[in-house]
């Protein structure tokens, strides 16, 4: 049947002059893809050993895709202030990345647990052969939320610990 | 997976995919022929397209079993060729009739290590593949038999397409390992995270290094480094495979797939530079 349809493309293009190119669908990046792809926004890195940042950090090996986000903490109120990441891989795993780490701005640490990679995916279009990569960017969410709470923990604790040696 | 088969698989394959199994692969002639040229475009990558590595052939076979099988069922007990109703001789995989010289379907039963007539071991003698390919390919490319009637035809593209994928798939020992596995029924997950710190943190560091390399020697040095972790993790694979540890394979497979890429990214990186130099020249040398 395909066959049939080639050849009927075919034809009509040779009997007409082609005033009417052969259209070919293409397969082509949602423009906030390539928008986050040629304007990342928050790449870099804090400092992993920082008190105040947890470091999510992520891959998928089946497509050898890497990904690392991390977040500041604000001490007092416990809120996200900043965050920044660094991905390798393809367009869509930096673009989601680079989603999550502006949508992670602002928010408390509970609130950004709650961001769907379907969410992602949607604001990016992503086509289902990409969806990994938006579940990609919500892993590194949720590690790097682990992470900044375990640290967090961890100084409260030992400030305890303190809190009763000097009492 | 069968996601990703729906986006790349033409319309032809879809018709014969919904048709009952008790089609054969003679009455579809005009789907099959784009179907298996698809489906092989397809199985040579992984992904698709886009880094043009051998990863995995499953989506071709997962796609060839949906038609053939009904016509495995049919050989798999007698074995006879279709046309001459010969014996299959138990020798030589049944690709192929000696007697009367016709293709015969393919049969999912032989796997791809049975084709080049080795054992299924993850070490094998890779510069003997070459050859058997060859003569392989003397009796079944679709080049031969154009005097054939179609369902010969048929039988010699998707025949001759498997025995190149499954060169492609043992050739490389990373496509080797993963195809091994899958044939232990162990499927290495696509869209599994991980997140091992030790091996992210290693392969980070790497990918930095290969972007922030200034040169093309850096670059190769990096590089070869990657070429000697890929054989150290294969012979580790290798070991973690014959003890039948097979989570420890599954992370020398994932282990592998970054070191092929972060090489693949240095190769890319030094076809760059180098294009950028030439570009450059071109620049300054026509004033």
């Amino acid at each position: 049947m395909l066959r049939l349809m080639a050849k009927r493309l075919l034809g009509t293009a040779s009997r007409d002059i082609p005033s009417r190119p052969l259209q070919i669908l293409p397969r082509l990046y949602h423009e906030n893809v390539i928008d986050h792809y040629n304007n990342p926004r928050n790449v870099g890195s804090f400092d992993k050993n920082d008190p105040n940042v947890g470091t999510g950090l992520v891959g998928a090996p089946a497509c050898g895709d890497v990904m690392k986000l991390q977040i500041k903490i604000d001490e007092e109120s416990g809120k996200i202030v900043d965050a920044c990441f660094k991905t390798f891989g393809c367009g869509s795993a930096i673009a989601s990345s680079s989603v999550a780490t502006e949508w992670v701005k602002g928010k408390s640490m509970d609130e950004v647990l709650t961001i769907k990679n379907t969410e992602i995916a949607k604001h990016l279009s992503l086509p289902p052969v990409k969806l990994h990569c938006s579940m990609l960017a919500e892993d590194a969410i949720k590690a790097a939320v682990k992470d900044a709470e375990a640290k967090r923990a961890k100084m409260n604790g030992t400030l305890k610990g303190a809190d009763v040696k000097s009492g | 997976m069968y996601k990703m088969m729906q986006l790349w698989t033409p319309l032809s394959t879809v018709f014969r995919r919904v048709l009952p199994t008790t089609c054969c692969l003679a009455s579809f002639t005009a789907n099959s022929q784009f179907a298996s040229l698809s489906s092989h475009l397809q199985s040579s990558s992984r992904v698709p397209l886009r880094y043009g590595l051998d990863f995995s052939p499953y989506s071709k076979i997962s796609l060839l079993s949906f038609c053939s099988q009904s016509a495995a069922k049919l050989d798999s007990t007698t074995k006879r060729c279709w046309n001459c109703l010969a014996e299959a001789t138990g020798s030589t995989p049944f690709l192929y009739c000696d007697s009367c010289r016709s293709i015969q379907p393919v049969d999912l039963s032989i796997d791809y290590f049975k084709i080049f007539g080795l054992e299924k071991k993850y070490e094998i003698e890779v510069d003997g593949l070459e050859g058997k390919y060859k003569d392989w390919q003397k009796k079944l490319h679709p080049d031969l038999v154009h005097s054939k009637s179609e369902k010969e035809r048929e039988y010699a593209a998707e025949q001759s397409a498997r025995v190149i994928d499954a060169y492609r798939t043992l050739s490389k020992p990373l496509s080797r390992a993963i195809y091994i596995l899958r044939l232990e029924g162990v499927d290495v997950d696509e869209e599994q995270t991980v997140s091992d710190p030790e091996l992210l943190t290693e392969i980070m560091e790497i990918r930095e290094a290969v972007e922030e390399a200034t040169d093309s020697q850096a670059l190769n040095q990096v590089q070869s480094r990657m070429n000697e972790k890929l054989e150290e993790t294969s012979d580790s694979f290798a070991n973690a495979f014959q003890r039948r540890n097979l989570d420890e394979a599954v992370t020398c497979i994932q282990k592998m797939t970054y070191y092929q890429r972060a090489s693949l990214c240095c190769s890319c990186n030094v076809i760059m530079g180098s294009t950028t130099l030439r570009i450059e020249e071109m620049i300054t040398t026509d004033v």
